[in-house]
């Protein structure tokens, strides 16, 4: 029986660190769920519609790259709980198809796990909570650090950023960010 | 354990151990997919209800901090008093006002108060005294730099001083320092100005209150280079550098009364019999010393700095007189001020051009209250007014901007009928973002040279960063002809007057909604009507420096107005130009023109407005347009951008060693408008707030407006989670603890063997 313990321990323990890795993931696909249905619902009434009743936050848009069939609804906010669900927009930044620069960003390994297969050229549709449409193609991407990432919210153009974690395939977090930019080529209002 | 072991190992000790590593594995399954959920529950809980404030959206310090703080009741009750009377005597063409500020100083301290007001955009400010006790101190014009070290001198000598600098054309600073207390100083400022006159009726307009202006974060970055030459220089990327300059404290009507009373005189002496007279937003009493003679004062005493004075009158006579010629002599030269209104143009002789007409709407936060209601109507009835063979758009702004049609439209119900739909929903909210707004209606889409095409832009104008407007018209403006519709209770007609000027257009006042047909109707017809182009001027005998240097072209029912300095008075006037598609000339003889007061000084400031607005169009350099300022504004003793008048009184009054203490005297809240709207309110976190996110942070202050995004590039945030690398953990262990628990089943077996 005594020999049985410290396998029995060593399984409990990888059992909660594999649960709690688990759940991430589990919260981050259950969420999309609910917010699919809510930024449907939005769409259709015109009025933001919280996810869940409790919910702080809720979808202003959903981004789409058809090509590689990737498709995320996009959160009001960036704070560390938002982007749990989803990918968020950061504060500060105007809304997509306005003057400036639309700034989402999202975990790498949930979410924007897509971004990678992103190529330069690819078209990104980003359709507003309230029902408005637009085309952006990505003309660029970079690594910066979270600090230093160039992006003036208030630029000239009306362009969009998605931002994620890189390396794709790290296990830690670092400061640096892989930065996808995009040029608005057709709006549909 | 070893008993248990040793009676089931005799028979398939294999399967039996298999069994139990499949029962573990689908127990830990469940068990992990339990974890899971519980977790995401307890932290789709937890998580979210501790999270009771959103970064970068609350920020109540900031949305009640700065120059726009409201001052507690303690400090108001304590503060410098300013009541203010202000004559005018209109003398014909022209009219003289004294603006006297009385600073009465109820505290135990020295006090130094400043005080931001305005003035009519046209005005030649030329005279500064201060008057202590008995003594009258008269103020000198010096170039600004000069005058504010003279009155840092004298500040800090303990002596009394009074600087009256310009921050726009329409508005000005007074300071005035070591106030003792219990004291009361006088500061009077004099200036000059044109009557103006639109068809039959004539008008003075005395602006009272600077409305809070919105100052846009800055986009556009300039350099400073350093002096030394050495080329390195720091950005400079502020649209509003003095922003601190033009934003005086405001109180919010709610929580304090109306301050700075004023009492208004108007003597007026038309010069011909007077018909009508009338006050658009003042209870006003009148006298009628004689036919062609009124004296006007308010019927209340004095009333609240908050809202412009306009006065109109018309002449007795069925038709106001279509030319007037005023002169004066002043040193060696001879002024000469010339209103001449053309015949309007015969209907019947051509048909109109249809119309392309870009409607432009500020549905911003300072238009809220009455001046959005205004607004709309205004753009109703224009709509209204459309031909069927016009096409239309329409945009809206305020710091975000909506274009109704990706092109304009054709005049029919279904567009019209949205258009209409369009505008009745507007809300007013948000900055004033008037620059890309003016840039989408210049935007000439559809280049139809067959037809007119015409922007009306409806706005109370409340921003700081008028320059930039000036520039973007300039650049842009194309075939456009800019119609501005100043609206509201205190409009900026500084940049309603400059953006039609520099747009070729005409410009209106709308102050309560009862104007909006009377106004809007005067605007369509010079919107319908052809206007009279190719205008020049020419004297005959006399050598001249006529203003403006390039005559605009004059709209239906406007008057030509044009001033020129003459070497003499000799020989006559001859304009020429062409009514629709006739031409048209008329001669004044110089001889019978009539005596005039300030005229010098008016055709001084005209040239100095000319030199401004050759510096937007790239005709003058910078520094050449500098030193005609200067040159003329010392000639003609004019406060401008470049020069202030600074009074001093040489007989010391602090004593040393007494503190000074400084007063930014508050101004009222425009009549009409929302403070909330302009000022933000501190935001309320309540579940029904928070799906109007977007609809708050515009609330937030407008002048000033949290920017952090603009100043540094954008934080990203952490975006990569401890998930696979906890999965990897717990699988390694999960490995290892099945790898242990084999490893243990295996050795009894193998000792048995054994």
């Amino acid at each position: 029986m005594s020999r049985l313990i410290s396998p029995l321990v060593l399984a409990i323990l990888g059992l909660i660190l594999f649960g709690d890795g688990a759940y991430i993931h589990a919260k981050a696909w259950l969420a999309q769920a609910l917010l699919e249905r809510a930024f449907d619902r939005s769409i259709a009434t015109g009025q933001a519609v919280k996810p869940w009743s409790w919910a702080d936050t809720w979808p202003v848009a959903r981004v789409e790259v058809k090509r590689i069939g990737a498709s995320a609804i996009v959160l009001e906010g960036s704070s560390g709980q938002a982007l749990a669900f989803g990918p968020g927009h950061v504060d500060h930044t105007p809304e997509a198809g306005e003057r400036g620069i639309a700034v989402y960003a999202a975990h790498r390994d949930t979410h924007f796990r897509f971004l990678r297969n992103v190529a330069i050229g690819d078209v990104i549709d980003v359709t507003r909570s309230d029902g408005q449409h637009f085309r952006y193609r990505a003309d660029s991407s970079a690594v910066v650090r979270f600090d230093a990432s160039g992006i003036e919210a208030t630029a000239q153009g009306f362009e969009l950023v998605l931002a994620t974690c890189w390396p794709f395939d790290a296990v830690s977090s670092g400061p640096e960010r892989y930065i996808l930019h995009a040029t608005l080529i057709e709006a549909d209002r | 354990m070893s008993s248990y072991d040793t009676t089931d190992s005799d028979e398939h000790p294999l399967l039996r151990g298999l069994i139990k590593v499949g029962l573990f594995l689908l127990a830990q399954g469940i068990a992990v997919l339990l974890v899971a959920f519980v977790a995401l529950l307890v932290s789709f809980g937890t998580g979210w209800s501790a999270t009771t404030e959103q970064a970068g959206l609350l920020q109540p310090g900031e949305a009640r901090s700065g120059s726009l703080l409201l001052k507690e009741d303690g400090a108001t009750t304590e503060a410098i008093r300013l009541g203010t009377d202000i004559d005018i005597t209109v003398s014909g063409p022209t009219l003289r006002a004294r603006v006297t500020q009385v600073f009465r100083n109820p505290t135990k301290d020295w006090v130094e108060a400043t005080y931001v007001y305005p003035l009519a955009t046209n005005g030649a400010v030329d005279t500064l005294k201060m008057v202590v006790g008995d003594r009258v101190i008269v103020g000198d014009i010096k170039e600004r730099q000069q005058a504010r070290v003279i009155y840092e001198q004298a500040r800090s000598a303990g002596q009394k001083a009074a600087l009256t600098e310009q921050e726009r054309p329409n508005i000005f600073t007074n300071s005035v320092t070591n106030i003792g207390p219990g004291e009361t100083v006088l500061v009077q400022i004099e200036y000059q100005e044109p009557v103006h006159q639109s068809g039959n009726e004539y008008s003075l307009r005395l602006p009272l209150v600077v409305a809070p202006r919105y100052n846009p974060a800055p986009i556009v970055q300039s350099v400073d280079f350093r002096k030394d030459g050495s080329g390195w220089g720091a950005t400079n990327s502020d649209p509003v550098p003095d922003r601190d300059r033009i934003s005086p404290p405001v109180l919010d009507p709610a929580k304090a009364a109306p301050v700075n009373p004023t009492s208004i005189t108007v003597r007026l002496k038309a010069g011909f019999a007077l018909g009508e007279v009338k006050s658009h937003h003042h209870n006003v009493k009148i006298e009628s010393p004689d036919a062609s003679t009124r004296v006007v004062t308010l019927a209340d005493g004095a009333v609240p700095a908050d809202r412009d004075f306009e006065l109109t009158w018309k002449p007795a006579a069925e038709k106001a007189p279509s030319v007037g010629l005023f002169r004066e002599h002043v040193g060696d030269a001879d002024y000469l001020l010339a209103f001449v209104t053309p015949p309007s143009a015969e209907q019947a002789t051509q048909k109109p051009l249809p119309r392309e007409v870009v409607f432009v709407i500020d549905n911003s936060g300072s238009m809220g209250g009455t001046s959005i209601v205004q607004a709309k109507a205004s753009l109703l009835y224009a709509l209204g007014r459309l031909q069927p063979n016009d096409r239309f758009n329409v945009i809206r702004f305020d710091d975000t901007m909506d274009v109704l049609f990706s092109a304009s439209v054709p005049t029919d119900p279904a567009h019209l009928g949205e258009a209409l739909g369009f505008v009745n929903g507007l809300q007013a909210r948000g900055g004033t973002e008037m620059v890309p707004a003016m840039r989408a209606a210049l935007t000439d889409k559809l280049a139809d040279t067959n037809m007119v095409r015409q922007v009306v832009f409806l706005t109370d104008g409340a921003i700081g960063n008028e320059q930039q407007l000036f520039e973007t018209i300039t650049a842009m403006r194309g075939r456009s002809r800019i119609f501005m519709v100043g609206i509201g209770s205190a409009p900026n007609t500084y940049l309603m007057t400059r953006a039609a000027e520099l747009g070729r257009g005409a410009f209106t006042h709308i102050g309560s909604v009862e104007q909006v047909e009377e106004r809007m109707r005067g605007l369509f017809a010079k919107l319908e009507n052809p206007a009279v182009t190719g205008l020049s001027a020419k004297f005959s005998d006399a050598k001249a420096d006529i203003t403006p240097a390039i005559i605009p072209d004059v709209y239906r029912d406007e008057p030509l107005v044009l001033a020129a300095k003459l070497d003499k008075l000799a020989g006559s006037l001859e304009i020429k130009g062409r009514v629709g598609d006739r031409p048209w000339s008329v001669t004044l003889p110089l001889q019978s023109a009539a005596e005039g007061k300030g005229l010098s000084k008016l055709w001084a400031r005209r040239k100095i407005g000319d030199a401004e607005v050759a510096r937007t169009l790239r005709e003058m350099t910078p520094d050449d347009s500098d030193k005609a300022i200067l040159a003329l504004a010392l000639d003609h003793q004019i406060v401008t951008r470049l020069t202030s008048l600074v009074a001093v009184d040489k007989t010391p009054s602090r004593p040393a060693g007494e503190p000074l203490r400084l007063s930014d005297l508050p101004i009222n809240l425009p009549a009409g408008w929302d403070f909330e709207k302009v000022f933000g309110e501190r935001p309320h976190l309540t579940p029904t707030q928070l799906r109007e996110r977007h609809a708050d942070a515009r609330n937030l202050p407008a002048t000033r407006r949290p920017t952090p995004a603009a100043q540094d590039a954008v934080r990203l945030p952490k975006t990569a989670t401890s998930a696979e690398l906890k999965m990897i953990a717990g699988l390694v262990l999960i490995v290892l603890a099945l790898v242990l628990f084999v490893f243990s089943r295996r050795r009894p077996l193998l000792t048995d063997a054994a």
